[in-house]
């Protein structure tokens, strides 16, 4: 993968791109992709997010807004709302908010 | 996955401030601050508008704002920097464009690389025809008739003398040497 913030790091800011992004480490604002977000177990998010995928293995506070796809693995943990057309959530998974699968 | 290296791609921007204990390889674009401990590398596409507070510092990409870093600054052939650089070892090669002031702390520590260093910028002063424009020929008045004997003759005034003279033609000019680098770059 091209894009890894990795486990240290910690952005408090603004992310924009048009590729892949991996969160291992702290992101705080607002990411803004035209493909894939993936948050690892170690990752935290606090950011209001709008890509096409999320996947979320670590921690997610703040609203998603995905074209595609949103996935909540066993391990995530999300609060916040989620707008996209499918949204998946895995058992185990916490997530408190509000979903909305309108197109 | 600790060991990974954060890399922000080529696509990827962003803004804010950035922190964090691991190297850090910027391919895309940062604007903000950037506070590291380990190694701040920005490769060719890279482009950085930050504060950066850092270790050590590789830039072949743009970098624009100042720069501390504790151990290192390289601005290698492909870089570009604007801005203030404040390091103990600052390492600046051939074809790199860098504007702004640069501050290397205390110069009492003995260092044997400066030796190496002061004669490569006297060596600068010697290929700039500024002698020329100086009205005054006080001190060499017999040396344009015997040049090719020595092809330094920089060494063979004081030391003192020399730093005057050096910055008379950076106060002067300072562009036409980086006009040559400019030059250079734009042959590759």
């Amino acid at each position: 993968m091209a894009n890894v913030i990795g486990s240290s790091i910690v952005i408090d800011g603004e992310i924009t791109g048009d590729e892949d992004l991996v969160i291992q480490g702290t992101v705080k604002g607002k990411i803004t992709l035209k493909e894939s977000l993936y948050v690892e177990e170690s990752g935290e998010v606090e950011a209001d997010i709008e890509t096409k995928n999320v996947e979320v293995s670590g921690s997610v506070t703040g609203n998603i807004r995905a074209s595609d796809k949103v996935e909540l693995k066993q391990e995530g943990r999300m609060v916040g709302d989620i707008k996209a057309p499918r949204i998946l959530i895995a058992d185990g998974a916490t997530f408190k908010g509000n979903v909305d699968m309108d197109r | 996955m600790a060991d990974t290296n954060t890399i922000i791609g080529d696509t990827i921007l962003v803004q804010g401030n950035l922190q964090g204990d691991e190297d850090l390889t910027v391919q895309g674009r940062i604007e903000g601050t950037v506070n590291l401990s380990k190694t701040l590398i920005i490769e060719q596409n890279g482009i950085v508008k930050a504060d950066v507070e850092i270790s050590n510092a590789v830039i072949s990409g743009v970098m624009v704002g100042n720069l501390t870093a504790s151990d290192s600054v390289e601005i290698t052939e492909t870089g570009r920097m604007l801005g203030d650089i404040r390091s103990p070892r600052i390492m600046i090669v051939e074809g790199a464009l860098f504007k702004g002031n640069v501050d290397m702390g205390d110069l009492e520590m003995p260092r044997p690389e400066s030796t190496s260093s002061s004669a490569a910028s006297d060596r600068r002063p010697a290929y700039t025809p500024r002698p020329l424009s100086r009205p005054e020929p006080k001190a060499t008045p017999p040396s344009p008739s015997r040049p090719v004997a020595r092809p330094a003759p920089a060494p063979a005034p004081a030391p003192a003398p020399m730093r005057v003279e050096k910055k008379v033609v950076s106060a002067e000019k300072p562009r036409p040497a980086k006009k040559k680098v400019v030059v250079k770059k734009r042959r590759h």
